[in-house]
């Protein structure tokens, strides 16, 4: 048995790479080559095994999408992963198995932000060059969403559909990747960034480290990693890696935090701090946000890495556009440089196309279809996505931990001009059960630049908190949670409470008691309420920016679905 | 005792290692701390001690530290001990209070035993011992409730290592959660003034009559019960009335604050773990409605 497994792994290994260097066709002569492989290990039962395995792998593909269409018929769930599992559930090979018959192979993204708008950049950029791009949904980045983007594209005969110069990218949840890689392995591997994320999930930044590491090991050396050279461990997975490296980093000292308003420093939360060979602290000669800069060691000279696709010059030309300036290691005078225009706001931003761009130089593309493919890049899902709901704008602007939060907030507010907020927060299991993150986000920015504020979601009485904190006045937000207290309802239907209420309100006569009682009755709960009193007092013409965690999101756009306002998330548009 | 040209009471506190030790939204505890004391016309000076900067007592009124990944937590361990220790013995001895949280909690026991590498020597504060049994084991992640002192406390726990006390006294009986090992439903340990929990989310947001308490006894250690008698013919009205009564509950010698939105958060949260009777005591008590 164990035998067996190891030759279906040769089997997947092989065939990929050589599909990809000689095109189409050649897939099944590989294929053949293989089972003479297991013939050697195992005989006689071959046939009926290879029988057995393509009937399966049918059955996986047929089963796998009745789920997902009942799925999405019933309105369970965003009906983007059960595919996935589904077909893994009929047949555990079966991403192995369909991913050997990918022609161009696949780029894998991962890192804790930005993984979805790079591999957008990516998806445009490669189109323009003429691929066809097969994607994993947004936000279904678990093994099963994986094995999802596979399995729709399959046909029941247990193949992928063969629709010329098909190139897969696959956005990845940093705790899955080695098991990924083990599956698929890459054509180009890139790796965005590192920070604390839904620590309750994944335990500690350190162990995701640990995965990335194991899961570069396993590469071979023809795949090309991407890699963050401003991001102290993401850079350090290309130490041990054999095969070709490229790094991307900003060298743009304007973009320095020490050289941005005052205290902007004092904020940052910080997740690699310490030198990865010796353990001493690192020192920045630049810090553009968290651990993202210029660092190196003091004490064993360990330093970041002269990256081979660098912005020179990131300068904003609107809200929600940059100019780059980008040179490479073959740009020797400024003639040579390169410019792209990227049409979202944030330095977060900056590296996600930066990422896509080397990723897109590993392909060979050019960059004349890097820069066009980056300029027509739409926002996607909640990264700064902008829908017309009765005559206002809404900005949706994912955030999801308190690195992207406090980028988000910085963008929002820097114009200081007070903004219409909502803000969203639930603590799902896919938003992290653990929000006391929150606290580490710089909600101080907060006071005095928004106009109207609206908090929402499970934990909307937390974020109410948070706020209150960080010295924002209560009358100047509205919370609707998600849910009402049990207990406060309790309290407010029993009669012999209800006249103890009144006595303690005469007796104190507080102002905020009296504002209690008149706010009240206009509560109503859930996001849905929430979006609409945020809608509501945001004047016509105006633009409202929603900031929610990621199941508030969805919530959200449910709802713009419902009312015909956006399309539906999980009509693949890219297939 | 008390300086009686102080226009204004003022307490110091210790936060250690806030750059190494901050991974649990710990900025939560100070912030919270910090606000409650000036409501109050208290000031609260915040004063970060670092790895290589000594402690010294005298300076301070209340320490707090917090927690961190294991990475993090070894060189601290070491710091700790060399450095701080024999100061940090005698702030506890002296009554100070200490709030230690996860990370913190671990190193004021025995030892910590990392899933792997050495053991990493804590201050024995608590006759206590955490052990990390291995990346198999289950973490202990969730939202937790706690009775101490007849009230409760809420918060978020997430830890791999399982502490076990040994004669020291568990902070509260755990209702709801893991608490300190997911076996004897204890949770944090208490020693004088000091006290360990693996509870953030943070701790004392939700927690306002705990944050209260803190200020309160460090209120008392540095003026003493005569002092604050002393202290009313100050500018601090609240400071009035009978407040050296030895035996009162200490968190009422504090001018209450609209605590409304605390006590919906604390609600919201009993209510999320099914302590629905809680939640109404809590909303009650504290007659928001």
């Amino acid at each position: 048995m164990r035998k067996q497994k190891a030759s279906i792994r040769n089997f997947r290994r092989g065939p990929r790479l050589n599909v990809t260097r000689m095109g189409r066709g050649r897939g099944k002569a590989t294929r053949t080559e293989d089972a003479a492989e297991n013939e050697q290990s195992e005989q006689q039962q071959i046939p009926r095994r290879q029988r057995r395995k393509s009937l399966r792998a049918g059955l996986a593909v047929l089963g796998g999408r009745t789920a997902g269409a009942l799925s999405r018929r019933l309105h369970v769930g965003g009906g983007t992963s059960i595919v996935g599992l589904v077909a893994q559930r009929v047949d555990p090979d079966i991403i192995g198995h369909l991913a050997t018959q990918l022609e161009y192979g696949s780029i894998l993204v991962t890192g804790t932000n930005g993984k979805t708008t790079t591999s957008g950049f990516i998806a445009t950029i490669l189109r323009e060059a003429g691929l066809r791009v097969w994607r994993n949904r947004e936000g279904s980045n678990l093994m099963g969403g994986i094995a999802s983007s596979l399995v729709i594209r399959a046909l029941p005969n247990g193949n992928l559909r063969r629709d010329g110069k098909a190139i897969s990218i696959f956005e990845v949840d940093e705790a899955v990747v080695p098991q990924v890689v083990q599956t698929i392995p890459p054509r180009v591997a890139v790796f965005i960034n590192l920070f604390r994320d839904q620590l309750d999930r994944y335990g500690e930044v350190d162990s995701v480290t640990a995965r990335w590491q194991q899961a570069v090991s396993k590469l071979s050396n023809e795949t090309i990693l991407v890699l963050n050279a401003d991001d102290p461990t993401t850079a350090d997975l290309g130490q041990a890696f054999t095969g070709k490296v490229l790094y991307f980093g900003i060298d743009d000292p304007s973009l320095d935090l020490s050289k941005q308003q005052i205290g902007a420093e004092r904020h940052q939360v910080i997740d690699t701090r310490t030198c990865s060979q010796c353990g001493n602290d690192y020192v920045y000669e630049m810090r553009f946000f968290s651990h993202i800069g210029h660092y190196y060691c003091p004490r064993c000279g360990h330093k970041r890495p002269e990256p081979d696709v660098r912005v020179l010059k990131a300068q904003p030309d609107d809200f929600d556009r940059l100019r780059l300036s980008i040179a490479t290691s073959a740009t020797s005078t400024s003639k040579q440089l390169h410019e792209l225009i990227i049409p979202l706001p944030g330095i977060y931003n900056v590296y996600n196309a930066l990422a896509a761009a080397t990723a897109a130089r590993a392909l060979e593309v050019g960059w004349d279809e890097i820069a066009t493919g980056i300029a027509q890049f739409k926002p996607i899902f909640g990264r700064g996505e902008r829908i017309e709901v009765e005559g206002r704008t809404l900005r949706l602007l994912l955030a999801k931990n308190p690195t992207g939060f406090n980028e988000v907030l910085r963008t929002l507010f820097s114009e200081g001009t007070p903004q219409h907020v909502l803000f969203a927060l639930n603590d799902n299991i896919a938003d992290g059960r653990d929000i006391s993150w929150i606290w580490d986000v710089d909600f101080e920015r907060t006071v005095d630049h928004t106009a109207t504020l609206v908090l929402t979601g499970t934990r909307a009485l937390d974020l109410a908190l948070r706020l209150k904190y960080a010295g924002v006045s209560p009358e100047k937000m509205i919370t609707i949670p998600s849910m009402p207290l049990r207990a406060a309802r309790r309290e407010r239907d029993t009669h012999s409470q209800k006249n103890r209420r009144i006595k303690n309100r005469t007796n104190r006569g507080s102002k905020v008691t009296e504002q209690a009682v008149d706010a009240k009755p206009l509560r109503q709960y859930g996001i849905v309420g929430a979006l609409n009193a945020a809608v509501r007092q945001t004047p016509v013409g105006e633009t409202l920016f929603v900031v929610p965690t990621y199941t508030s999101l969805l919530e959200i756009h449910r709802e713009l679905e419902r009312r015909g306002l956006t399309p539906r998330y999980w009509e693949g548009r890219d297939s | 005792m008390i300086d009686n040209h102080t226009q204004r009471l003022s307490l110091t506190l210790g936060h250690l290692y806030p750059d190494q030790l901050n991974l649990y939204g710990d900025r939560g505890n100070i912030l919270v701390l910090r606000r409650r004391c000036q409501q109050r016309g208290i000031e609260l000076r915040v004063v970060g001690l670092g790895i290589g900067d000594a402690l010294a007592p005298d300076e301070y009124d209340m320490l707090f530290i917090g927690g961190g990944q294991d990475k993090e937590q070894a060189p601290v361990a070491q710091d700790l001990y060399d450095l701080k220790g024999i100061g940090l013995w005698a702030a506890v001895e002296d009554d100070m209070p200490v709030l230690a949280v996860c990370g913190g909690f671990q190193l004021l026991a025995h030892y910590y035993r990392p899933a792997n590498g050495p053991d990493m020597r804590g201050l024995g504060v608590f006759d206590a011992w955490t052990i990390h049994k291995g990346p198999r084991t289950q973490r202990c992640i969730g939202d937790i409730a706690i009775s101490w002192n007849g009230k409760i406390l809420v918060g978020f726990e997430n830890h791999g290592g399982r502490t076990y006390l040994g004669t020291s006294k568990p902070l509260g009986k755990v209702l709801k959660g893991y608490g300190n090992n997911a076996e004897d439903a204890t949770e944090g340990a208490i020693y004088r003034n000091t006290f360990g929990t693996y509870m953030h989310g943070s701790l004392l947001p939700k927690n306002p009559h705990f944050a209260d308490y803190l200020i309160s006894l460090a209120l008392q250690r540095k003026y003493g019960a005569n002092g604050l008698e002393q202290v009313s013919s100050t500018d601090v009205q609240a400071w009035i009335n009978e407040s050296a009564a030895p035996d009162r509950d200490l968190s009422t010698v504090l001018t209450p604050l609209d605590d409304t939105l605390e006590w919906e958060a604390h609600a919201s949260l009993l209510e999320r773990l099914g302590l629905h009777t809680a939640a109404v005591a809590a909303l009650h008590t504290h007659s928001v409605y």
